[in-house]
């Protein structure tokens, strides 16, 4: 049964010649799960917007969306509240009240609810979720995934027929963000409830959606089930880079079957067809230099005189020059460790030496000046002006030497940039103190899959003018591609330690989706261009020759 | 088989308006004195001997208070001594221990208050007068500690990044004025989102509800009504003037009559219905676990 239907869809924004949605036609049916994906700025909000009334946008609309056989314009409020759900992208804005409980029961009070029902519907909503442990908490004690979650049980509680999703998962880390996408197959599978998700982190999600509506400039196209959609964009390499890493290596390759979606498939697709002659590369070894830019030892740190400690023993040197990544799961106190050697937080016995000197001896902030410098996790914090160019001439940083390029931006105001634009304003701020060694935490959260490969490309190039990059992330993709050397970080300190090829090739779970097709078959192989090489040399199994890819 | 503090907070704020609004309408001698030690007893009967600092505090507040009406004020036949030209007396002083009993005994009583009135019960109070207030409530109280926490966030990015040029306090203060001025923009930028979540939630479709987390039960309303006994004696009393004491020129007070005593004693039970509470709970608790 058909649920939702756009019919020539175009949508305007005021003051704007061209219009943010160009004649848009496609439908839902009941019971599909459905992911819409495209580069930032290709009209993926607007869109989901303009599918709920109460957060349409102002603007010329032309176009009809019909939601369950009435026009969208023409339901009563209540159903239109009710019956379309809607979950946004930042999960700590999203939270209306300070205690679980009343979150969840907002939206029935709102409509009027008796209290019983609400009661019934939130207890109900709370075990289905697993929220009763913390039913009773204040919303602000809760992880970014817990948040995120109350927000959907939240959404879930008025009981919708449709329910869309900007982005949910853009600001959690990979286990919340998997846990996240877990749940909504589930309701998915249970209830047969209509879902259409806004995603650029489509690793997770392709392979169980039903629909892949691919977006550009206002337009769609693409409309298919996942792998035809990969299929059907198999020469656009800058819409592909965001795909499982099983389509990317097929897309490279120019596979000619269905397209594989899940590590499963992507194994099968690399066996079926290459043989393993050639199981990988000869390997340099890592030349680093001498002196350490950056040294922790036996480092102790905990917040409260009775708490357990964050940092516990940390040791480990960063050599100057290279990139060093450090993962780790979600409060195994990476950030901490950051914060420690920016000189935020002071560990209570062991030594922490920056450039040769010990951190305490920097005095009167002379730590900041041309030596080190942090770009948080939240970048936001980083702006205090109206626009970008008075953050830069506020700080005094050059665009001249900016590896990168952001004068396009300059007259914007700083919060109303993308994701991936605001991390490279907040960058240039950051390199404006001519720091020589450089701490960033989670450069790549809340990225699209352009904006992330221009982020590597950003560090490539500070690397090469001499910087030292420590980086704290969660992201497996970047640490394989990026950097010199890996760290695992597990209960406050650092636990393994190695470059990228040994370190993911080792680790059997913390590792990228490559390393988990190609095991056993190839070794040492964990990035998707290694893959696609590795398979070129061994060449195809077929009795007909592979066309030339060069 | 409930402790006192988890009874209805209706029934409780009730409760606790009445002992402080008889202990301030009234400057009665022994209601003050009853008030007082009331206050203390039932403070640290639910916080043990924890909290001395702030027992200390009041205690020096007390004898501030007692001392400064002598000094201050000279009226009165009973002269102590002479002071710098100035009399002071016998009357004085009393007046200034009987305020100070009054002022001490209410700061117990809402330092109490405020420890069983959490968020919640707060929420549902107001939720009873306006459910509207009570969410403006609610937001506030979750935004006050989240743009507390944001700021310091901002302000270690800021250190982070040398905003911070030299370590003295007039480059402290400029960037923390900074840090401020960015703050009303993020709260302003997020308060759009929060809104839209609001509406996307059905905020303003119609009339709001409210989410009920206590019940009334029966224990609650015989408190509630054996409460408004007690104070209706007791404002009998102390209304009808049967409980009245003149401490100038010279102290006047009443012998009590039948109305008067009656008062003094609600007053007592008023005072001691939680105590009894408490200490029927944990001797049927203590009874309970031996027959297991």
């Amino acid at each position: 049964m058909e649920i939702l239907a756009v019919n020539d869809l175009t949508f305007t924004y005021p003051l704007c010649s061209s219009p943010a949605l160009n004649n848009i036609s496609f439908h839902l049916n009941s019971g599909e799960f459905t992911v819409l994906c495209g580069a930032t700025g290709s009209g993926k909000s607007t869109l989901l917007r303009t599918l709920k009334r109460e957060l349409t946008p102002l603007g010329d609309v032309s176009g009809k969306v019909i939601f369950c056989g009435k026009e969208l314009s023409a339901l009563d409020g209540r159903t239109s509240t009710a019956s379309i759900g809607f979950v946004m992208q930042r999960p700590e804005q999203q939270i209306v009240t300070d205690k679980v409980w009343h979150e969840l029961a907002f939206g029935l009070e709102n409509l009027g609810v008796k209290s019983d029902e609400i009661y019934r519907r939130i207890a109900e909503m709370a075990s289905y979720f697993g929220i009763g442990d913390w039913f009773d908490r204040d919303t602000a004690e809760l992880s970014g995934g817990q948040k995120q979650l109350l927000n959907l049980a939240s959404v879930l509680v008025m009981q919708p027929q449709l329910l869309i999703l900007d982005e949910p998962t853009a600001q959690l880390d990979p286990i919340a963000a998997a846990d996240f996408i877990a749940t909504l197959k589930r309701l998915n599978q249970d209830f047969g409830l209509t879902i259409i998700m806004a995603e650029h982190r489509l690793e997770d999600v392709v392979p169980i959606c039903d629909r892949l509506i691919v977006m550009e400039n206002g337009s769609l196209i693409a409309d298919s089930p996942p792998s035809d959609a990969v299929n059907t964009l198999k020469s656009r390499p800058d819409i592909l880079c965001g795909m499982p890493a099983a389509s990317r290596l097929y897309a490279k390759l120019s596979g000619s079957e269905s397209c594989p979606l899940t590590v499963r498939e992507g194994r099968s697709f690399i066996e079926s067809n290459y043989g393993n002659t050639t199981r990988g590369f000869a390997q340099a070894s890592y030349v680093h230099s001498d002196t350490a830019a950056l040294e922790f030892r036996d480092v102790y740190f905990r917040y409260t005189r009775d708490g357990r400690d964050i940092l516990d023993g940390l040791s480990f040197k960063v050599y100057s020059g290279e990139i060093f990544c450090i993962l780790g799961g979600n409060g195994s106190g990476k950030t901490t460790a950051l914060s420690a050697a920016a000189g935020l937080l002071r560990a209570y016995s062991g030594r922490i030496t920056v450039l040769g000197k010990k951190l305490k001896d920097y005095k009167n902030r002379s730590l900041y000046r041309e030596c080190l410098a942090m770009l948080p996790q939240d970048v936001q914090t980083v702006f205090l002006k109206n626009t970008v160019r008075e953050e830069l001439e506020e700080c005094g940083a050059e665009l001249s030497k900016l590896p990168y390029d952001i004068s396009h931006l300059l007259d914007k105001h700083p919060y109303d940039l993308s994701g991936g634009e605001q991390q490279l304003a907040a960058l240039a701020k950051v390199l404006a103190a001519k720091p020589k060694i450089l701490l960033l935490d989670e450069p790549t959260k809340g990225l699209d899959a352009a904006a992330k490969l221009n982020m590597i490309s950003v560090m490539q190039s500070l690397k090469e003018k001499g910087a030292t990059i420590v980086t704290v992330t969660h992201d497996v993709e970047l640490a394989a591609v990026c950097a010199d050397r890996c760290a695992m970080f597990f209960g406050g300190k650092i636990v393994s330690i190695g470059t990228p090829k040994e370190f993911f090739s080792q680790s059997n779970f913390y590792t990228t989706a490559v390393s988990r097709m190609t095991r056993g078959y190839f070794d040492n192989i964990i990035t998707v261009d290694d893959a696609a090489e590795i398979c070129r040399i061994n060449g195809r199994k077929e009795f007909y020759d592979a066309p030339d890819k060069k | 088989m409930r402790k006192f503090s988890e009874y209805n907070p209706i029934v409780v704020a009730v409760w606790f308006f009445s002992v402080t609004g008889v202990a301030m309408f009234c400057n009665y001698p022994i209601l003050m004195a009853i008030s007082l030690v009331g206050a203390v007893l039932f403070f640290t009967v639910r916080n043990g001997l924890s909290h001395g600092r702030e027992h200390l505090f009041f205690w020096v507040l007390f004898a501030v208070l007692a001392l400064a009406n002598p000094l201050i004020s000279h009226n009165g036949k009973t002269v102590l001594f002479v002071m710098n030209h100035n009399p002071v007396t016998l009357e004085a002083l009393l007046y200034g221990v009987n305020s100070a009993a009054m002022i001490i005994g209410v700061l117990y009583w809402f330092r109490s208050f405020t420890q069983i009135m959490t968020s919640e019960k707060l929420l549902y109070l107001t939720g009873a007068l306006s459910p509207k207030l009570s969410l403006v409530l609610s937001m506030a109280l979750r935004f006050v500690p989240l743009f507390g926490r944001q700021s310091e966030k901002i302000n270690n990015a800021q250190t982070a990044m040398g905003l911070y040029k030299d370590d003295n306090i007039i480059d402290d203060i400029k960037g923390r004025s900074r840090v401020f001025s960015v703050m009303v923009t993020w709260a302003l930028e997020n308060g759009i989102i929060t809104a839209d979540s609001m509406e996307a939630r059905g905020f303003g479709t119609g009339r709001r509800t409210q989410l009920r987390h206590f019940g009334f039960r029966a224990g609650d309303i015989v408190l509630l009504i054996v409460t408004l006994l007690l104070l209706g004696v007791t404002a009998a009393a102390v209304g009808t003037d049967s409980l009245s004491i003149d401490f100038y020129p010279e102290i006047n007070i009443k012998a009590p009559d039948i109305l008067g005593i009656s008062g003094i004693l609600s007053y007592g039970a008023l005072i001691l219905l939680p105590l009894i509470i408490e200490t029927e709970v944990r001797l049927k608790w203590k009874y309970l676990r031996s027959t297991i």
